[in-house]
C-alpha cells in the first residue's frame, strides 16, 4: 500500500488522539454549547466551553461526538490550543487554521501541534472533516456575540 | 489472465466501458460504487454523440426531417423501457429526470388528489430518502398518517409487521424493492397483493433492482414503479415512471407547460394524454434516446446472464469479507448460491471509520462508499453512524474483490496495528 501518502494524513499523533481522545466529555460548567454537523457524512460534534470569570478567556474546552479519525483529532487537539485563550484569538485560530487548510500559513510554534492536520490539505474530500469542530467552534463564539444562535451548525 | 476469468461476463464486457481503464493514484481502477451510479458503456455514449452529432432537434414539435428523427428515436427508447419492465402498454412509461423526480410526481400529482387526513401510507424503514421526504411532505400537506414496516432479526423486510399494519385506511405502500444498504430483496409481488386487497395502491422503488435483475411490472401487479437510468449503464438526468394506464389517466398533471396540452385557451386547458401529459417541457432527449441504448446493452447480455453473474460475485464477496472478523455486514447474508441479496455489502470495521476507509482505499485505486448512502433512519436503526459499502456490477470480477479485501486488510492492519 502507498503508506507514505496515508501517513502524511494519519499522523502518529491523529491516530492517537482518535484513539485516545484528551478532551472528551463536558465543560463543568457549560458557558457556551455548540452542535456542529457535516451532513454529508453524518459526524456530529458537540462542543461545550467554560469561561473564565473575568470573561473573555476560554478556561476549558471538551467535545462529544462521533466521526472519522479527522474530524476527532481536529477537534481533540482544538480543545487542547484553546485553552487560555480569549474569544478574539481563538476566532483568529479559526480563520488561521482554515487558511492552513487552504495551503496557505502554518501555525506559529506556540501552536504548533494543530500543523499535524496540514496533511489533510493534500486531501481536498476531507477538509470538511477536518474543519467540523472549528466551524462548530466559531458557531459557539459569534452566538454569544449577539449573532443569532444557530441550533446546529452545517460546515456544508 | 487465467482461464477461468477468460469465461466470466466482465472479460467480455469490460472492453464496452472506456472509463474502468485507467489507473487513479497509480493503481487500476477497482470501481465498486455502483449501487450509486453504474458505468456508462460505448454504445451509450455513441448514443449521446450520434444524437448531438446527427439529429439534435427538438421532439414533438417540428415537421422538419431531424426533429421527426429526434422525435422517432425518443419513442423508439420509450419502447425499449416498456419491454424491459415488461409493461403491457408503451404509454406507460413516463420519463421523469431520475426516480426521485418520479415519487415525487406520484405524490403530487396523485397523492394531492387521492389522500386526505387520517388515510396511511405504509413504508418500511430501509426506505431511500427519496422515498421517504416525498411522502413526509405529502403527509404534512394532508394530514395523512405514515406508517413504517420495521426489519427482522436478519434486517429484512417484516412481512408479518407489514401485514399487521395493513387496513382499510392504508391508502398506499410505497417500499424499496431492492435495498441499497442492507442489500434485501424485499417480496414486492406479496406485498402488492396484500396491499391491492385493501385497496391500497403501490408503488415500487425499482432503482437498485433493474439494473440487476428481470423486473416485470405486470408480474409484481405493482401500481407505480420507478428508477433512474445512471444506475443502469445510462446518463444522468433521466429516469422513468412506469404506471398502470388506467391509474395514470385518472391522475391530475404533475409540472404544467409545453408538450403536455392538448388545446390551450387564455383562462383554461385541456391535456395531452399519457405520457405525455407528465412530460411537461422540452425533456432529455440525448438522455432518453441513450437510456434506450442502455436497455438494448443490458438486453443483449440478457439481465438473466447478469444476475447469475452477480450472484457468483455476491458469493465471493461475503465469503472473502467473511475472512476478516471485524467486519460486520449489514442485511441478510446470500445462500448458497450467491442469491437472497443484492451484489453489494455494506459493513462497518471495528478499527476504521467508513469515511478513513474509503480515503485509505481510494489510494489503492478503490472506489467504495462511505456515509449514510440516503438511510439515515435506517442506519440510525442498526445504530451505525455511517458505513462503508461495495457495490458491484456485472464489469467487475473476483481479482477486484481481491484487490479490495487485501487493501481493507492493510487499513485494519494500519489503524489496528498502532493501537495493537
Ligand atoms: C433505492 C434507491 N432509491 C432511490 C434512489 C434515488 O435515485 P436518484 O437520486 O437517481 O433519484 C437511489 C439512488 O441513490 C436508491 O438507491
Amino acid at each position: 500500500m502507498s503508506l507514505d501518502n496515508l501517513r502524511d494524513l494519519y499522523q502518529q499523533v491523529i491516530l492517537e488522539r482518535y484513539k485516545k481522545p484528551r478532551n472528551k466529555g463536558k465543560t463543568n460548567p457549560v458557558d457556551r454549547y455548540q452542535k456542529g454537523h457535516n451532513p454529508s457524512c453524518g459526524d456530529t460534534i458537540e462542543l461545550t466551553l467554560k469561561m473564565a470569570a473575568e470573561g473573555n478567556r476560554i478556561e476549558d474546552v471538551k467535545f462529544e461526538g462521533e466521526g472519522c479519525a479527522i474530524s476527532m483529532a481536529s477537534a481533540d487537539l482544538m480543545a487542547d490550543a484553546l485553552r487560555g485563550r480569549t474569544v478574539d484569538e481563538a476566532l483568529e485560530m479559526v480563520q488561521k487554521f482554515q487558511a492552513m487548510m487552504r495551503g496557505e500559513v502554518e501555525f506559529p510554534s506556540e501552536f504548533r501541534k494543530l500543523n499535524v492536520m496540514q496533511g489533510v490539505a493534500q486531501f481536498p474530500v476531507r477538509i470538511k472533516c477536518a474543519n467540523l469542530s472549528w466551524h462548530t467552534l466559531k458557531a459557539a463564539l459569534e452566538a454569544a456575540q449577539g449573532s443569532e444562535p444557530i441550533d446546529v451548525v452545517s460546515n456544508e | 489472465m487465467t482461464l477461468a476469468q477468460e469465461r466470466t461476463l466482465a472479460s467480455k464486457v469490460r472492453a464496452d466501458f472506456p472509463i474502468l481503464h485507467q489507473e487513479i493514484h497509480g493503481k487500476p481502477l477497482i470501481y465498486l460504487d455502483n449501487a450509486a451510479t453504474s458505468q456508462k458503456p460505448l454504445a451509450v455514449l455513441n448514443a449521446l454523440e450520434d444524437y448531438y452529432r446527427g439529429y439534435n432537434a427538438n421532439v414533438h414539435r417540428g415537421v422538419h426531417t431531424l426533429s421527426a428523427r429526434a422525435t422517432d428515436a425518443y419513442e423508439a427508447a420509450r419502447d425499449k423501457v416498456q419491454r424491459f419492465v415488461n409493461a403491457a402498454r408503451r404509454e406507460e412509461i413516463i420519463y421523469t429526470r431520475n426516480a426521485t423526480e418520479a415519487i415525487n410526481l406520484v405524490a403530487y400529482a396523485w397523492g394531492n388528489a387521492n389522500v386526505q387526513a387520517g388515510d396511511e401510507i405504509i413504508l418500511s424503514v430501509m426506505e431511500h430518502h427519496s422515498n421517504l421526504i416525498p411522502w413526509q411532505l405529502l403527509a404534512q400537506r394532508t394530514g395523512a398518517i405514515l406508517k413504517f414496516v420495521s426489519l427482522t432479526e436478519t434486517e429484512e423486510f417484516d412481512l408479518a409487521h407489514y401485514k399487521s399494519l395493513l387496513s382499510e385506511r392504508t391508502k398506499l405502500v410505497a417500499v424499496v424493492h431492492v435495498s441499497n444498504t442492507l442489500g434485501c430483496i424485499n417480496p414486492v409481488q406479496e406485498i402488492t397483493t396484500l396491499a391491492h386487497q385493501v385497496g391500497a395502491k403501490v408503488l415500487i422503488d425499482a432503482c437498485q433492482s433493474v439494473p440487476h435483475m428481470a423486473v416485470d411490472v405486470q408480474a409484481i401487479g405493482c401500481d407505480w414503479l420507478v428508477a433512474s437510468g445512471h444506475k443502469m449503464c445510462a446518463p444522468t438526468g433521466i429516469g422513468f415512471l412506469y404506471g398502470k394506464l388506467e391509474v395514470l389517466r385518472a391522475m391530475p398533471p404533475f409540472l404544467g407547460g409545453g408538450e403536455m396540452i392538448a388545446d390551450v385557451f387564455l383562462d383554461h386547458s385541456t391535456y395531452a394524454d399519457v405520457p405525455h401529459k407528465f412530460e411537461a417541457g422540452t425533456p432529455a432527449i440525448a438522455e432518453a434516446i441513450a437510456l434506450g441504448a442502455a436497455v438494448d446493452y443490458l438486453m443483449a447480455i440478457g439481465m438473466d446472464t447478469i444476475h447469475a453473474y452477480e450472484a457468483e460475485l455476491t458469493t465471493y464477496l461475503f465469503q472473502r469479507l467473511a475472512e476478516l472478523p471485524e467486519v460486520r455486514t449489514y442485511g441478510p447474508k446470500p445462500d448458497a448460491n450467491g442469491e437472497g441479496r443484492a451484489a453489494l455489502a455494506a459493513f462497518t470495521t471495528g478499527a476504521v471509520h467508513p469515511h478513513d476507509l474509503s480515503t485509505i482505499l481510494d489510494q489503492e485505486g478503490i472506489a467504495i462508499r462511505a456515509g449514510h448512502h440516503c438511510t439515515q433512519p435506517l442506519h440510525r436503526l442498526v445504530k451505525a453512524q455511517s458505513t462503508a459499502r461495495a457495490s458491484l456490477y456485472f464489469y467487475n470480477t473476483r481479482e477486484e474483490i481481491d484487490g479490495f479485501i487485501a487493501a481493507l486488510k492493510q487499513a485494519i492492519d494500519f489503524f489496528g496495528g498502532i493501537f495493537g
